[in-house]
């Protein structure tokens, strides 16, 4: 447990780093806001009237300030969990944050879920038929999927099951007319707390897509993570001695190899849960998924600092959470490990 | 135990080869091995690495089937060939009837399963046996070989526990379902001498009580003239000489016996400097020459000793049987 707390306040540094390189870089990119607003709100004005109003709304904003002032600025409300307000219109980034973090976490995870199931299972069937016709093709595929980008799997299935075969929505998450509320913001959730069964249907039918295209971009790595761990955990002696023992092959894949395996296994799909997110993005953008990815893509565009600095936090902190997570879950895994923690 | 079946032969291994794929062709591990075990006694397999010695063993309860190896020859077990049993036979056997002790119980155990819930998982393979009863049949079987608080000691991860108490799990492990035949390999050599002592010391005591046959496979002479009732000397896949422990060890015939005697250094006798060694190295490689495999390193090889491969022959006294052509007099 203390061991648990040490690991989650080492996350604070890593994030501060984080959000300053964010900071600076968004100030460093050319454009601004102010003339993002003022070309927006100017109609047929003339140049010199964008110039003054664009003067008079960095001063609003706070941005003629200098750099190091407003960091500070940043620093001092960050510290209060205050993320700021978006420069276009007048939400908070975490009421943003709220309605989007949730959307890209049920895409991550469903897309993890189903990566690891597509992935570990072929890996574990190569590796116990190693150089078999069946490993072959296993491998094979592997290396198609993970040479596949994920924006390019993601408009070929939005041409074949969405436009030709009209089986499936390409874009939202849910639709309109559903008048979806949320409480928590995860549907799966929502639909049990409000009791609206009818919400899940459409919820699924919106995340096989963008799931699936995310989930089979990293399947083909899962697949030989599991196969190299499981053909290294094969060749260890305490198999042999479970063969030993009398066990069925079934057995002793199930209670000796796997349970070893994971190690490997679950430090890569930690790793590959940054990447994953990272994939989430961009998917969300192609899907036009209402996520942080899209969030972000956008506030980019118009130079919204508050909402790229508040959702680079967020997805930052959610990466950095999964690998704590991943590092519990090790001592969960090998009580060898546990000696030096307790 | 009764005294009717005491001499009973429960393996009869005849004409035993193992042969593995390798890059560069066959390699012979075992090249043609007969033996027998009774009931109850320990036949010692001796040999330097590569000997063949563990091979023949792994073959005899099919744990180096595969690919690459070729397995010919008999085995009868109860009238049941071992070398060609089905593998879903083999599982039934192995474990229950035949089990194995491993050299490094440390590698050998489950690094993240209780060492108890090994010996259990053993136990509960064969035996229709609730998990409670299991475990407290494994903290006293850990009681018996001589671990210190069984109770506690089921409980722990192999990590936890020291060289010489994993040894004796594992030990435990291959008594747990009470087997006709203990196969131990090396099952001393990571340890030091006083718990090697001790941990064969345990072997035996459990062997005499529950009457089980033991293959001992040892390059370690000191662990073979300790508890061998039988040896059988093993050099590059074929068994050179074999007898009782008396014969072998007292009264060697075979060149190759002897320089393994003569390379032991004596407590005892004065201090010479160097140890005696046996010259050359043995033939591990593919190609073997016709004849004796020892000939080339041996101070009495003669003419005859190319001409192919000698039998064990019988010597003066019965039961004891060696293979050099030259009846180990120059």
């Amino acid at each position: 447990m203390r061991y648990a707390v040490r690991r989650l306040l080492a996350v604070i540094p890593v994030l501060l780093v984080l959000v300053t390189i964010v900071f600076l870089v968004m100030r460093w990119l050319p454009g601004s806001p102010a003339s993002s607003l003022a070309a927006a709100g100017a109609g047929s004005s003339s140049t010199s009237q964008i110039t003054a109003s664009e003067a008079q709304i960095q001063a609003a904003l706070g941005l003629n300030r200098p750099v190091l002032a407003q960091y500070g600025r940043f620093l001092w409300r960050l510290a209060h969990l205050d993320l700021g307000t978006s420069f276009f219109g007048d939400n908070s980034v975490l009421s943003l944050l709220g309605q989007a973090l949730p959307a890209t976490i049920e895409l991550t995870i469903a897309a993890m879920l189903l990566a690891a199931l597509i992935g570990s299972v072929p890996g574990v069937l190569a590796a116990w038929r190693k150089d078999s016709p069946l490993d072959v093709v296993i491998r094979s595929c592997a290396t198609v999927s993970f040479s596949l980008p994920w924006f390019a799997l993601g408009v070929l299935g939005i041409v074949i099951f969405g436009v030709q075969l009209k089986l499936l929505p390409t874009i939202g998450r849910l639709p309109s007319s559903l008048n979806y509320a949320p409480t928590t913001g995860f549907v799966l959730i929502d639909a049990i707390v409000q009791d609206r069964p009818a919400l899940l249907g459409p919820w699924l039918q919106h995340l096989v897509l963008p799931a699936t295209t995310l989930a089979l971009s990293m399947a083909g790595y899962i697949t030989r993570t599991v196969r190299a761990a499981v053909l290294e955990v094969r060749g260890e002696e305490f198999v042999r001695t479970a063969r030993m023992k009398g066990l069925t092959e079934r057995a002793i894949i199930a209670r000796h190899v796997l349970r070893n395996a994971s190690l490997p296994i679950v430090t890569v799909l930690g790793l590959q849960f940054g990447s994953l997110l990272g994939g989430a993005l961009i998917t969300e953008v192609v899907f036009s998924y209402p996520g942080v990815g899209d969030l972000l893509v956008n506030a980019v565009l118009e130079r919204d600092y508050p909402v790229v600095q508040g959702a680079a936090l967020a997805v930052a902190a959610l990466y950095t959470l999964v690998n704590v997570g991943v590092d519990l879950l090790y001592l969960v895994l090998d009580p060898r490990l546990r000696k030096g923690v307790a | 135990m009764s005294a009717a079946t005491a001499d009973e032969v429960i393996l009869d291994v005849r004409d035993l080869k193992v042969g593995f794929t390798v890059r560069a062709g066959r390699l012979p591990a075992v090249d043609g091995v007969d033996l027998t075990l009774r009931r109850g006694e320990t036949l010692a397999l001796v040999g330097e690495s590569g000997s063949g010695k563990s091979a023949l063993a792994m073959a005899l309860v099919g744990l180096n089937r595969g690919p690459r190896t070729e397995i010919a020859g008999t085995a009868d077990f109860h009238g049941e060939n071992l070398l060609t049993a089905r593998e879903s036979r083999l599982r039934r056997i192995r474990g229950a009837r035949i089990a194995v002790v491993f050299q490094d119980a440390l590698a050998a155990l489950n690094p993240l399963q209780r060492a108890g819930g090994q010996v259990v998982e053993m136990i509960r393979t064969h035996h229709q046996v609730p998990r409670a009863e299991a475990w407290r049949q494994t903290a006293r079987l850990f009681g018996d070989v001589g671990i210190a608080s069984p109770e506690r000691s089921v409980r722990a991860y192999p990590h936890e526990l020291s060289g010489g108490m994993r040894q004796r799990v594992m030990i435990a492990l291959g008594l747990a379902n009470n087997p006709e035949i203990l196969i131990a390999d090396e099952p001393t050599t990571a340890l030091d001498v006083t718990i090697q002592a001790q941990v064969l010391q345990v072997l035996r005591d459990l062997q005499r009580d529950h009457g089980t046959a033991v293959i001992l496979i040892t390059h370690d002479l000191g662990v073979v003239a300790g508890v061998a009732d039988r040896i059988a000397v093993m050099y590059a896949g074929r068994v050179v000489e074999t007898g009782t422990r008396e014969q072998v060890l007292f009264r060697p015939r075979h060149p190759y016996t002897r320089g393994l005697l003569a390379s032991v250094p004596s407590l005892t006798g004065p201090v010479t400097g160097r140890l005696t060694a046996i010259g050359g190295s043995a033939l591990t490689g593919v190609d073997r020459p016709p004849g004796c495999a020892f000939a080339p390193r041996c101070d009495l090889a003669g003419a005859g000793c190319s001409a192919p491969v000698p039998l064990l022959r019988r010597g003066t006294e019965s039961g004891h049987l060696d293979a050099c052509v030259a009846g180990g007099q120059p």
